[in-house]
């Protein structure tokens, strides 16, 4: 203990300090800065500068909220978006860090207005509309049930999901046919909470909590997390926390060439570090498959919401050892249980022309339910010996061009993944035939 | 006061652009470390890879008066690494190799920037013990460690850092490059720098390789727990485990309040009647370990105890030190400023410190919990008070400097482990006299003559 406090106290609200009323002050004040986050930050890993890390993230967060640093620092700017948001500093903080939180409020004020990435702006408009999140399933057709039954359980079936993966709710629903779908209902606002809309996201949770009263199940572990915030962790069950509920009773198996199917998890982050679920999908891959468990599996893919869009280079490196690990794991499929993570593996696997398939947990759990998987085998004129495959977890339609979207200054992007990309004739890194 | 335009330009060439920082927003992050209110930014950062960047940017810093703070992962709780003055803030994380270990010497060479947790993976995976384990471990980096001579829960068996320093390779604020000691166990050629360097927290030379001494991997580790309905009636306990000879690898303690605080976070099933909790264990062949745990079990108990249990497997062991773990963050969260301090006294003495530091709380109306070392004397009496009651803050500030002097009182210390930094400054004097003072003052000098390494802390 000091004889006398410095006189750069940048503790908001401490003896002297301004406060901007930016942060929650219990949320800002909670930080000790013991560092005991930064293991366990992929951006400090990347960086190793403390700018980078969660604490210094915090260190910012007051320095904006005390008048330290102007609202336009070029630091905030950038640090606000560099960070994925994967809350993997808040599991490992002994103080209980709602770093989340923190991060909302502080894109929602650093990305106001022109400061908005104008990619993150037409995302979240996209979505905000119900009519044409309605539209992106039809696509592909993902689950609906005609009635609401007033009591729930109600299947979400999540904006990007319906429609990048439509047959994620197809598949839960299979499994628990108990689950009602209303096709008419809206988006969660995760999406808005994350970039920059706390509000905005609030206001969609509650409007879809009222949509679907009872309990919501979600297939996309970054809505639920974002919807228990909302509306309370007991109203919110994850799909695999609602299934192991009730055992692994008669899940069937898996089986590929004659063996029980060797199957990886990639842990959605906000799931895993939010809500705290993670035993539950690894206990219903064990059961219907032999289990490996990657040893990045809780770090995060990459994916992050809209990061793999707005920062594709930066998701990039995150995703690669990850891919490395997934490769040298020898296994069959690698489970999602998050859109996004999907997306981002299926995309940095096809780019490396990986035998390993993504599915999610639902889609994995229905093969096993159904006895196989079924396959939708291309052949592409491909190299002797290579078999090109494209599988039903192929995104569709519009939103085929979100992850195949080419990025000015990401050439690797541009048409990698796509079924035509798989023409053994030319490299995917200059390949863009849509 | 910003940095000249040419230091700056000298510095980029020395390390390469990309590794120097100094916009306003980039260096905001390092104004501070893991102490609570303490806060001054560089102004610049600069990251070296190369002992020869380190002794350029030095021979630099001194010709141009600049000051320089080492700064490891800035998780030291005495505002060590705070840049009072400003100026450089020399990060040593991206020198982080674990460069040899030698199982047929019982060492380890590393670069300063190597956390502790990575240097002790490191000899696990060559069936060798890193004994260090200061509670920050998988954060603190090795240089840091010996700069602040940080102990840990293994300290009354094992000893702390300095015990385990064989050598160093240090920077001298002046750009010469020294290495002291080296891979011997034995060497008294001269004055023992390394010893003098191991604890000076930054203040004399910039660590930049160490040479740590291992021991081989104990075959398995143990834990109990034993309740007191008072603190003085755990002290008994521990002097009587040690009269009876059982030298126990872990010898922790908890009083009422972090009990309660504890149990009320951490929902462990804790006894919170008892006043005070201690924690037991050893480590070695299983034979020894089982009849040191029973041994000191029955101590334990013959002093009072008013429950003993002892693990009977690994997992249950984890779960009782799953207690001390929780104790900073069961306490952390009662309020939003955590005070931890580390003061030290004589072993026989620790309930009647337990007993001054709870009147001076008292006194100033302040919650302090206090956990710590009780094989070593050395406690962490932690106030939490709420941050934005600047009353508080004076009387915690008041309580604390009572409760240093109580401990020079019973012949104890200020610091245990945690370093006198910038925060503890102020009481050095009244732990070293006016003599050792001097002293200080003129061995810092004869390395630092310009004074820019880490000004405002120990020899400024
Ligand atoms: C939650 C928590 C628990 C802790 N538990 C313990 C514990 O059990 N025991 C204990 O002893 N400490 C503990 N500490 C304190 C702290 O972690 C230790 O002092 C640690 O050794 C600091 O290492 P660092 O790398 O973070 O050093 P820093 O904080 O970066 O620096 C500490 C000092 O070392 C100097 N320094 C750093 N690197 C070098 C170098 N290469 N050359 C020269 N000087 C250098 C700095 O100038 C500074 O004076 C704890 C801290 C926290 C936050
Ligand atoms: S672990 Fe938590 S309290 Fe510690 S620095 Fe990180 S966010 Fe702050
Ligand atoms: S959310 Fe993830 S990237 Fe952001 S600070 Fe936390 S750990 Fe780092």
């Amino acid at each position: 203990m000091s004889a006398e406090v410095s006189p750069g106290v940048d503790a908001p609200g401490a003896a002297g300090a301004a406060a901007r009323g930016i942060f929650p002050p219990e949320l800002l004040d909670r930080c000790i800065s013991c560092g005991f986050c930064l293991p366990a930050c992929p951006t400090y890993a990347l960086s190793k500068d403390e700018k980078s890390s969660p604490r210094g993230r915090i260190t910012l967060m007051r320095a904006l909220e005390t008048g330290v640093l102007e609202e336009d620092d070029p630091t905030l700017r950038e640090e606000s978006s560099f960070c994925l948001g994967c809350r993997a500093c808040e599991p490992v903080c002994p103080a209980g860090v709602q770093y989340g939180e923190l991060l909302e409020h502080w894109r929602s004020h650093q990305w106001q207005g022109r400061h908005r990435p104008p990619l993150a702006r037409v995302l979240t408009n996209v979505v905000v509309r119900n009519w044409l999140v309605r539209r992106l399933g039809t696509f592909r057709g993902h689950a609906r049930t005609a009635a609401t039954s007033p009591q729930g359980p109600h299947l979400m079936l999540g904006c990007f999901e319906r429609a990048l993966f439509p047959a994620v709710s197809r598949a839960a629903r299979r499994l628990r046919p108990e689950l009602d779908a209303p096709g008419n209902q809206g988006c969660c606002g995760a999406l808005h909470a994350h970039n920059g809309d706390l509000e905005l996201g609030r206001t969609m949770g509650r409007r879809l909590g009222e949509q679907l009263p009872g309990t919501i199940v979600t297939t996309a572990g970054g809505c639920a997390a974002h919807l228990a915030g909302v509306l309370g962790r007991d109203r919110v069950k994850e799909f695999s926390e609602y299934l192991a509920r009730d055992g692994s009773a008669s899940l069937g198996e898996l089986r590929v060439d004659g063996r029980r199917a060797r199957v990886a998890l990639q842990d959605s982050c906000h799931l895993r570090n939010g809500m705290d679920v993670w035993r539950e999908p690894r206990e219903l891959i064990a059961a219907v498959a032999d289990y490996v468990e990657l040893p990045g599996a809780a770090q995060c893919c990459g994916s992050a919401g809209t990061y793999s869009l707005l920062r594709p280079k930066d998701s990039r490196r995150v995703l690669a050892p990850k891919l490395d690990q997934i490769e040298a794991a020898g296994v069959d499929y690698v489970v999602a249980v998050n859109p996004g993570c999907q997306r981002q593996l299926v995309t940095g696997l096809r780019r490396r022309r990986s035998r390993v398939r993504v599915l999610h947990l639902t889609e994995l759990l229905a093969a096993a339910q159904d006895g196989g998987l079924p396959r939708r085998r291309l052949r592409l004129g491909a190299r002797p010996g290579r078999r090109a495959e494209v599988p039903a977890d192929e995104p569709a339609g519009l939103t085929a061009h979100l992850n195949d979207r080419p990025l000015p200054d990401d050439p690797g992007a541009a048409g990698a993944g796509r079924p035509d990309a798989l023409d053994g004739s030319a490299g995917p890194d200059e390949v863009h035939r849509s | 006061m910003a940095l000249d335009p040419g230091v700056l330009a000298e510095l980029e060439s020395i390390v390469g652009r990309e590794h120097v920082r100094h916009e306003q927003g980039e260096v905001a992050p390092y104004a501070r470390d893991a102490t609570p209110l303490f806060s001054s930014p560089p102004d610049a950062v600069v990251f070296p890879a190369r002992t020869a960047e380190v002794a350029a940017v030095l021979r630099l810093a001194t010709s141009h008066r600049v000051p320089v703070v080492p700064r490891g992962a800035g998780s030291n709780l005495c505002a060590a690494t705070v840049p009072l003055q400003g100026g450089i803030l020399l990060v040593l994380t991206r020198m982080d190799r674990v460069l040899e270990i030698s199982p047929a010497e019982l060492l380890v060479r590393a670069e300063p920037g190597a956390t502790t947790a990575t240097v002790a993976e490191a000899a696990a995976a060559k069936g060798l013990l890193f004994a260090p384990d200061p509670g920050s471990r998988t954060v603190s980096t090795v240089g840091g460690n010996v700069a602040t001579c940080a102990g840990g829960l293994r300290g009354l068996k094992y000893g702390v850092t300095r015990n385990y320093v064989l050598g160093l390779e240090v920077v001298l604020p002046t750009g010469e490059v020294i290495r002291t000691g080296g891979r011997l166990w034995k060497d008294v050629a001269g004055y023992d720098l390394t010893r003098l360097l191991t604890g000076s927290e930054g203040t004399l030379g910039v660590i930049t390789e160490v040479t740590l001494a291992l021991l081989p991997m104990p075959a398995t580790a143990s834990t109990g727990v034993a309740y007191f309905s008072s603190l003085a009636d755990a002290g008994r306990a521990v002097t009587q485990v040690l009269a009876h000879g059982v030298v126990p690898a872990t010898l922790e303690f908890l009083d009422r309040t972090c009990i309660g605080a504890v149990e009320d976070y951490a929902r462990l099933g804790l006894r919170t009647d008892a006043g005070a909790l201690l924690l037991f264990g050893d480590d070695g062949e299983p034979d020894a370990v089982e009849r040191n745990l029973t041994r000191m079990g029955e101590l334990c108990a013959d002093e009072g105890a008013l429950e003993v249990t002892v693990a009977k497997e690994v997992a249950e062991s984890e779960a009782l030190l799953a207690a001390r773990r929780c104790s900073l963050p069961a306490l952390s969260r009662l309020n939003t400023l955590t005070v931890l301090e580390d003061v030290t006294v004589p072993r026989p003495r620790l309930a009647e410190m337990v007993d001054r530091i709870e009147a001076v709380a008292a006194r100033h109306e302040l919650l302090i919990g206090t956990f710590g070392h009780a094989g070593d004397g050395n406690l962490h009496p932690t106030a939490v008070v709420d941050v934005r009651d600047p009353a508080a803050a004076e009387r915690t500030h008041a309580a604390f400097a009572e409760i240093f002097a109580a401990a020079l009182e019973l012949d104890g210390t200020i610091t245990g482990e945690h370093g006198v930094g910038a925060a503890k400054l102020p009481y050095l004097r009244d732990r070293l006299g006016d003599d050792q003072m001097a002293l200080t003052k003129r061995i810092k000098a004869a390395f630092d003559p310009a004074g820019i390494l880490n000004p405002g802390k120990t020899g400024s």
